[in-house]
């Protein structure tokens, strides 16, 4: 069965804690509620789970792409054709070091923005069930579930004294 | 004066995003102007593509001089962004808020202009790609990775990407921010650069951490950029003044005084232009006028430690070098002004916390610092060249023509108009930052006073 | 701090709780073995000196080892007070704690003083070669001796001072404490002009250290190092010698922080976010060490003058290449390694570990620099031969190992004269900490007064 949504919005971040204990004392995971703000609050302050994330793999991963492209490119111009300067070594390390840095240097940078997107699931400009208010301080409670438990989910918003909801069947519109 | 007060969100937004949204004759007046002055550039640019270099005033012995000052000026300038933004928000210091985009923003657009200059330099624009880039297969030409010019590619390149990336991450939240005001064709335009940011607490649990991520890795990078430009000069051992090993921190120091003073330049001008009083206070010009203190004193450390080892071994040709650069005018008069704007008078009256809180003060000081260092890589670059050395026949000088002082004007034009355009499109002032600054201030009471906290963890 | 920030009487005597500070109170009989231990071995360093003067102050080679000593010594012990002065206008509340530690190291400076004028014997005149005085009529030894007599005095003020509040507080009653020289304390009581006279000499004097430091080590570097090898031109070296002891400074005081929990009975009053804090420093400049060293690097291997090969050769790849290469791995592979590793920075115990790396690196490069400075006997405009690489004998062991053990033992002295922790600035810290409340999560707030 195709999942729905709720977004339930209030001011008050307290409010919003209350619903979302509320909410996981009548079971509902983790998976199921989104909260949606417009500043990052302290972790916890929901009451909500820090979440998992491999952001911290994306940098190194980078590094070492980088690292052996900017290796790669520095030996190859060197090698090709591999002229002997004054009695030199071919290999000139010292230079090879500072363009191996900055190429280690972008590849860990470059990997930690996809990284980021890529964790954050920015994939496109589809927002799902939205409301513009949110970047205006409202703090948005969305909850996707089944039907029958949406409508469980929005009456306990509603007890917590969250009185403002925005439906949607299908992952909702942009309004 | 104005002290900080309680912004609500609604004012926040109509007073930041009115650049965005509103209409001002301001900006085109402002933006015309620059134009104007951007053409001056344009012309010496296309006069100089035409006839060739030699309507510049470079001449052996002397092939580098205003464009190539220029160059490592602009890359000195766009320290800024870095310093404010990475090691501020590292140090965790609350003044730096509203400042960071501007900074960030002030970056690209002098890294970008300064990439211009070799480029414009080389006489044959469309050479540097056999020169950069000549992975020519057919004709077996490589770039040589043993010259330093080929480093500055290189870090020039990772810089340019990085800061790129960096603004562009902390302007997702705010993008966001536009896209939820605009209508019709923008909102689609905005909504696309927001790739989908919806505020969720995973959203900016990775937003947070990516930002001093992204902040520590590009540090070294941003060291990296102006001692690689050092070594330009620093590597080369036939001309005098040039070969010291100091130049890399000397140079790195110097591109911080002058971003940061420039960092100063760009605030009052935000603040008289799109009256942002509330959000840029005197408070934060002290805060950044302590800053500079600390800062010119380490410069002014490298300057000395340069200038004594100069000296030091006594060589002949090094003697004669900096007996030019103090004795002889013009370089004598272009020194006096240099010590004097780029430290002496800065340092002495920012010591006053009046001259650190009054923003005309500090604009003209911010101004007066970077005369100085502009001077500074003049100094640096010209005299050793006009010297004569065992690896030339002659002893020349260098008087830059008008094409050059047309190319030099108008890179201010470009830098500024890129600023300009930028706060057309984008919030210049960190809308999200500003309101989690708002959000998460507080007052502790001790006896009579009430003292300002921030959040810790 | 503004006067309404200091604390109050009721918090001030609360934080200076007999039991809070007992601990430290008691130098139970580990502490005075030690003493005896460090003693011993500190004697055998004077004698190893003795020994090493019998054979006069012209064998100039002979001396390295003394020197680098010395210089070790410099970059450690008179380089923590710097931290702190740094820290102090800068840093947050972690750093509380370190203060008075770091401070106390100013000691050290007597037993610096005194291991430093037997140089002025061994380091020839600059008339007989190139030198940053060029043709001063006062000689070198005169700026030396004056430059580490004002840094020292400096340090000292600087520690007396901000002990001030902490002596007159009358911690001396605590029981089983013989007594801080509560006189020391003059007539302090605390009121706001005296909290405002000292909190501006706390910055000036913090201010003055920083610079007299960066003037003392520039001029030591220049002429015991520089000026000692013809053709050794290298404008970054004194600025390396700073960075690099601001890197050993800071070992030093992560390790004597971590010996002052375990062993002082601080382990409440020092903790994880202090070393946080140096781990986060720690990493930073070790960062920046590489850095200073490669930016001199570079420009020699590149230049390729026959003097700058020559350089590179006795400073980096000739018979000293195993040394250089044991200082890399110690000052800056491993450290940095194992810092790039959030676990690791954010522990007490990787720190620790880390500055013991930095610490045996640091002591070694000071070797490598200053054995090899004082081993090169020839003059003329440059260098043209290589000179033998001296090892150590009998009494440069003794004097090493008397060197560190003097440096050990004048802190533990430090430690019985003056309060070990600065605790009117931890207790200023609590009063500018509270805890705010955002919806489930309680948050820490940190007042920063200006």
């Amino acid at each position: 069965m195709t999942d729905k949504q709720v977004l339930g919005l209030c001011r008050d971040a307290d409010t919003t804690a209350r619903a979302v204990e509320a909410l996981e004392k009548k079971g509902f995971s983790g998976n199921e509620y989104e909260i949606l703000t417009a500043i990052p609050y302290p972790e916890g302050t929901f009451g909500e789970k820090p979440g998992k994330h491999r952001l911290y793999i994306f940098p190194f991963i980078g590094a070492l792409c980088g690292f052996s492209a900017a290796l790669l490119l520095t030996i190859g111009t060197q090698l090709f054709p591999p002229l002997v300067t004054g009695g030199k070594p071919i290999l000139s390390i010292p230079p090879m070091i500072l363009i191996m840095f900055e190429g280690t240097m972008l590849g860990a940078i470059l990997f930690t923005v996809i990284g980021v997107i890529f964790e954050s699931r920015l994939f496109g400009p589809k927002l799902g069930l939205y409301d513009r208010r949110i970047t205006e301080g409202f703090i948005g409670l969305l909850i996707t579930a089944s039907p029958e438990r949406i409508t469980e989910a929005e009456q306990i918003m509603a007890g917590a004294g969250i009185a403002d909801f925005k439906h949607s069947l299908t992952g909702g519109n942009n309004k | 004066m104005e002290t900080e007060k309680n912004i609500t969100e609604k004012q926040l937004h109509k007073d930041l995003l009115a650049p965005v949204f509103g209409f001002s004759r301001r900006f085109w007046i402002a933006a015309g102007v620059l134009s104007f002055v951007l053409l001056a550039a344009g012309l010496g640019f296309t006069w100089m593509l035409i006839k060739g270099l030699g309507v510049t005033g470079l001449n052996r012995p002397v092939m580098w001089g205003f464009m190539i000052t220029n160059f490592v000026f602009w890359v000195g300038i766009s320290h800024a962004g870095v310093m404010i933004s990475s090691i501020l928000r590292l140090s965790r210091a609350e003044w730096r808020l509203p400042l960071t985009r501007a900074a960030e923003v002030l970056t690209l657009m002098a890294l970008f202009t300064a990439a211009l200059h070799p480029i414009i330099h080389s006489g044959r624009p469309w050479r540097t790609m056999y020169w950069a880039f000549p992975y020519d297969f057919s004709r077996e030409i490589w770039p040589n990775i043993r010259s330093p010019l080929i480093w500055d590619v290189s870090a020039i390149f990772t810089y340019l990407i990085s800061s790129t990336l960096f603004v562009y991450i902390a302007l997702i939240p705010d993008l966001a921010i536009v896209r939820d005001r605009a209508s019709g064709i923008f909102r689609s335009i905005y909504g696309a650069l927001a790739l989908g940011w919806r505020g969720t607490n995973r959203q900016w649990q990775l937003h947070g951490i990516v930002s001093v991520l992204l902040a520590a890795l590009i540090l070294p990078v941003f060291v990296s950029v102006h001692s690689i430009v050092s070594w330009d000069f620093a590597a080369v051992t036939s001309v005098e003044g040039w070969h010291s090993t100091i130049f890399a921190p000397y140079f790195v120091a110097g591109a911080i005084h002058s971003g940061v003073s420039a960092v100063v330049v760009v605030m009052a001008l935000m603040r008289w232009f799109y009256g942002w009083g509330k959000y840029l206070r005197p408070e934060h010009f002290d805060a950044i006028g302590k800053l500079l203190i600390a800062i010119a004193l380490g410069w002014f450390y490298f300057f000395s430690m340069e200038f004594i080892f100069g000296l030091y071994s006594l060589e002949g040709p090094e003697i004669a070098l900096r007996n030019m650069q103090i004795f002889q005018p013009p370089w004598s008069i272009f020194s006096i002004v240099f010590l004097l704007t780029a430290f002496f008078i800065p340092v002495s009256l920012l010591l006053f916390r009046k001259v650190r809180r009054n923003i005309l003060a500090m604009f003209f000081l911010g101004i007066t610092v970077n005369i100085g260092m502009w001077f500074e890589r003049f100094l640096i670059i010209v005299p050793g060249l006009a010297r004569k050395t065992p690896f030339t026949f002659d002893w020349g000088t260098y008087r830059p023509s008008i094409a050059e002082i047309g190319i030099v004007a108008g890179s201010f034009g470009l830098v500024f108009l890129g600023l300009l355009i930028f706060a057309k499109i984008f919030p210049l002032v960190p809308i999200s930052d500003q309101k989690e600054g708002q959000a998460f201030k507080g007052e502790i009471q001790i006896g009579r006073v009430k003292i300002k906290t921030t959040l810790q963890d | 701090m503004p006067d309404d920030t200091t604390p109050t009487k009721t918090e001030y005597s609360s934080a200076l709780a007999p039991t809070h500070i007992q601990p430290m109170n008691k130098a139970g009989k580990w502490f005075w073995l030690a003493i005896v231990l460090l003693a011993i071995v500190f004697s055998m360093g004077v004698g190893g000196f003795i020994w090493r003067w019998q054979s006069g102050w012209d064998d100039r080679p002979a001396w390295g080892y003394y020197a680098a000593t010395f210089s070790f010594l410099l970059s450690t012990a008179q380089t923590a007070p710097l931290i702190s002065a740094g820290l102090r206008l800068v840093a947050g509340p972690w750093r509380r704690p370190l203060a008075r530690p770091a401070e106390l190291f100013a000691f050290v400076g007597i037993l610096n003083m005194l291991w430093f004028i037997p140089l002025l014997k061994v380091v020839p005149d600059t008339q007989h070669r190139r030198s940053i005085w060029f043709d001063s009529p006062i000689s070198f030894q005169i700026w030396e001796t004056i430059a580490l007599a004002i840094l020292i005095s400096c340090g000292l003020c600087l520690l007396y001072l901000a002990s001030m509040p902490d002596i007159a507080a009358k911690v001396s009653k605590a029981p089983g404490k013989q007594g801080f020289p509560v006189p020391l304390g003059l007539s302090w009581r605390g009121n706001p002009h005296q909290w405002r006279i000292l909190k501006l000499g706390l910055v000036v004097l913090g201010a003055g250290y920083i610079i007299f430091l960066t003037f003392q080590q520039t001029i030591f570097a220049s002429d015991f190092g520089l000026s000692l090898v013809p053709g050794w031109k290298d404008a970054l070296f004194p600025a390396y010698h700073i960075v690099s002891s601001l890197q050993a400074g800071t070992a030093l005081l992560t390790v004597s922080l971590f010996l002052l929990r375990q062993w002082g009975g601080l382990k409440d009053y020092i903790g994880l976010d202090t070393f946080k804090g140096l781990g986060r420093l720690l990493l930073v400049l070790t960062l920046l060490w590489f850095y200073f060293w490669w930016s001199s690097f570079i420009v020699f291997w590149y230049g390729r003058r026959p003097e700058e090969q020559l350089l590179l050769q006795l400073f980096v790849s000739g018979p000293i290449r195993p040394l250089f290469t044991l200082v890399l791995i110690l000052n800056f592979v491993l450290p940095f390694l194992l810092l790039l590793w959030s676990p690791i920075r954010k522990s007490i115990a990787g720190p620790v570990i880390v500055s013991v790396f930095i610490l045996s690196g640091t002591l070694l490069d000071r070797i490598r620099l200053f054995t090899t400075a004082f081993s090169v006997t020839e003059s003329g405009e440059v260098i043209k031969n290589l000179p033998p690489t001296r090892l150590p004998d009998t009494a440069d062991i003794f004097i090493l190992m008397g060197g560190l053990a003097g440096m050990a033992l004048t802190y533990l002295v430090a430690t019985r004269l003056l309060p070990v922790l600065s605790y009117w600035e931890i207790t200023q810290g609590k009063i500018l900490e509270s805890e705010k409340q955002f919806g489930l999560r309680k948050v820490r707030m940190v007042a920063k007064p200006d």
